[in-house]
């Protein structure tokens, strides 16, 4: 199975957090649309990923001892054309050395610059008293600020999804705000079963968050996802 | 998961043992005896002591294991070092040991030494444990009463269908002391404080089939294992009710993610209650509120609430205290508008909350009350009765009762007021009905009906 691979591959490097690329994959395993990127070492390389992909494109940063990578200067988003991303590139090497001194780079992604939709956030842990919970919430910062967000018990069934999504004040923003079509709420519900369920199946993994997932009309895209193990 | 074997014995036995029983009447385990004698337990009472002869006229051993004959639960006021070395020697001879002592865990490092020695002695003899550090049990069915409150300081409620879960003998207790004054039953209470074994979870499973209880409410500062408190409260059909108190406390997970770090421990109680259909209460008042509420009415079908008014100030603000609770206040069915149309003056507005003003009559309540709640559209109505008009008389009262019971659907009266207010207020009383003196009672009253209804 190819979500275990991941997570054995992992476990034998002793690593307890997985890439981002790592908890893509399981995404994708799970049949759940990321963003389409490339992993890259050098900077050619990634103008190739870039052409390949079409611009704009973001810039993140892979390394092992970041798990914050905006907080660490390590994404670059909106990148136009090569001229921008080579430079983009330069930067954030330096901008990295600079706020987070030591940390290894083990290269980056490049990912097509995805349209905007309504951003949610996904996640589950498992919990000491009441095993896998997962969460819901909508938007960006409003999460941290206002704690605007559902909890079930995992695994969540669809009925119990559905009723996740339209708790948090910020429901409205996917129901069709100031004249926007309504989002796809079921297959964002479909989403959040599918994420419920990863940690009643895969016992070493701990938590699991896809943050932001961009929400449109038709379909859903995970932007950024992370994982650790126990 | 294994289900563990319901520890029966504990809320129907018919032999107790109180070990460290003194004849010294200050002394909690006398009182704890005293309790006993009190509550009318019918089955055998053995004080321990290797202290005495005799314990209030009862002969008294010197430990368990000099009984003849075994005893189905021991009850243990003795310091705790004590504890393991008597249920030790005596555990062939109990099949329950209620531990009321403290001085374990919840003290320190020590106390968890004896409290884990507490433990394993008892799995090692197969006795079931209930505390330590707790009140023990009340129960109206058994008639047994463990509670080293005298009679004099705390009243006990009399024989009733609900049933209290406390992890907090002195919430249990004082909420108790108030059922009591309001003459609300209480089945079974057990505290179970620092809850080694026996639990929520096993009292739910014992519970579910318990023909004496109807309704638990419990008392919740923190769950060991949630998932199966949730199994068991999803397998026990009946109402469920549960405060928890500790609401801030922080999430404990090592986690670099949102997720782990926005997550408290009450949001995912919050969760566990809703998926085990747990109706969750704010506090001491609510938590008194809703034992009056599943006491005095029946739930109600649903959340649709009719507001009859002859204050048309308060029929509004009782209104905004029921959509804030979640209540919905559907408008007049048209052909019952149209009827009252008729009956009521020309200037009147018909609308939920209806106001029959100042002009107010027993005949106006009668009709609208018949028309209105006789209508599928409504499961339960708030009858905010202010005692000012003088269409009113004290016949009102009977007559409203009546109907309630014709329309089989709950009425709840408020009558906030003074003195004459309190004097038409004791009719609906004597005729069993509660009067609410606040309109935020009588709002909270509803919403529990229609929660456990609906």
């Amino acid at each position: 199975m190819k979500m275990r691979g991941i997570i054995k591959a992992a476990l034998k490097e002793q690593r307890k957090i997985l890439s981002e690329s790592e908890a893509k994959r399981l995404l994708r395993a799970l049949k759940v649309p990321v963003a389409p990127y490339g992993v890259v070492k050098e900077a050619e390389e990634a103008c190739k990923v870039a052409q390949r992909l079409g611009y704009p494109v973001v810039l993140k940063v892979i390394s092992p001892d970041i798990t914050h990578k905006t907080e660490a200067g390590g994404v670059c988003i909106d990148i136009a054309d090569e001229e921008a991303l080579k430079r983009a590139w330069m930067e954030m090497v330096l901008r990295v050395a600079h706020k987070r001194p030591g940390a290894r780079i083990e290269g980056f992604i490049v990912e097509k610059m995805i349209k905007k939709g309504v951003e949610v956030i996904i996640g589950a842990i498992r919990d000491e008293q009441f095993g896998p919970v997962v969460m819901f919430g909508t938007g960006g910062i409003a999460v941290e600020l206002f704690r605007d967000v559902s909890y079930r018990l995992a695994p969540a069934s669809l009925e119990t999804a559905q009723e996740m999504i339209r708790e948090p004040r910020g429901f409205v923003l996917l129901n069709g705000y100031r004249g926007a079509p309504p989002c796809d709420t079921k297959g964002l519900a479909h989403t959040v079963v599918k994420v419920s369920e990863l940690l009643c199946n895969l016992d070493e993994l701990e938590a699991v968050e896809i943050n932001p997932l961009m929400v449109y009309e038709h379909g859903v895209m995970a932007v950024d996802a992370k994982a650790t193990l126990s | 998961m294994e289900e563990k074997r319901i520890p029966e014995f504990f809320f129907n036995p018919s032999s107790v043992a109180v070990v460290g029983a003194s004849a010294n009447p200050a002394k909690l385990s006398h009182i704890i005896m005293k309790s006993i004698e009190e509550a009318g337990f019918r089955g055998s009472v053995y004080p321990v002591n290797p202290a005495h002869q005799e314990v209030l006229g009862r002969r008294c051993y010197p430990s368990l294991d000099t009984m003849e004959e075994g005893v189905d639960v021991a009850i243990f006021a003795l310091p705790a070092e004590k504890v393991v070395e008597e249920l030790q020697k005596g555990a062939s001879n109990i099949s329950g040991a209620i531990v009321i002592s403290g001085g374990f865990s919840e003290t320190g490092p020590r106390g968890r030494r004896l409290e884990e020695e507490l433990l394993s002695a008892a799995k090692d003899k197969g006795v079931r444990i209930v505390g330590p550090n707790c009140m023990g049990i009340y129960d109206t069915v058994s008639g047994l009463d463990t509670l080293f409150i005298p009679y004099d300081r705390v009243d006990r409620p009399p024989a009733g269908r609900i049933a209290i879960l406390s992890q907090s003998g002195s919430f249990a207790l004082t909420a108790m002391d108030v059922l009591a004054r309001e003459g609300i039953g209480v089945s079974r209470m057990v505290s179970y404080g620092n809850k080694i074994d026996v639990d929520e979870a096993d009292c739910l499973d014992f519970l579910r089939d318990d023909e004496n209880t109807d309704a638990i409410v419990m008392y919740i500062e923190g769950i060991d294992d949630g998932r199966r408190f949730v199994e068991s409260a999803r397998r026990c059909k009946k109402n469920l009710f549960a405060i928890k108190v500790g609401r801030r406390e922080a999430g404990k997970r090592a986690t670099t993610l949102h997720t782990g770090s926005i997550a408290g421990r009450y949001e995912l109680y919050r969760a566990a209650f809703r998926e085990a259909a747990i109706t969750e209460l704010s506090g001491f008042e609510e938590f008194i509120d809703a034992c009056r509420a599943i006491h005095r009415f029946r739930p109600a079908g649903g959340n649709r609430v009719m507001i009859i008014t002859d204050g048309g100030g308060m029929g509004v603000s009782v209104a905004d205290m029921c959509v804030d609770e979640g209540l919905v206040l559907p408008e007049l069915p048209e052909d019952v508008a149209e009827g009252l149309g008729k009956i009521l003056p020309p200037y009147f507005t018909i609308s939920n909350p209806l106001d029959l003003t100042g002009n107010a009559t027993d005949e106006w309540y009668l009709t609208t009350l018949a028309k209105t709640m006789t209508h599928r559209s409504y499961d339960a109505a708030i009858v905010v009765l202010l005692w000012g008009p003088p269409g009113l008389t004290d016949a009102l009262p009977s007559k409203i009762c009546e109907l309630s019971k014709r329309v089989g659907k709950p009425f709840l009266i408020c009558s906030p007021g003074g003195r004459f207010t309190e004097r038409m207020s004791a009719i609906f009383e004597t005729l069993g009905v509660p009067v609410f003196s606040t309109p935020e009672g009588a709002v909270r009253a509803a919403s529990i009906i229609a929660r456990e209804g609906g």
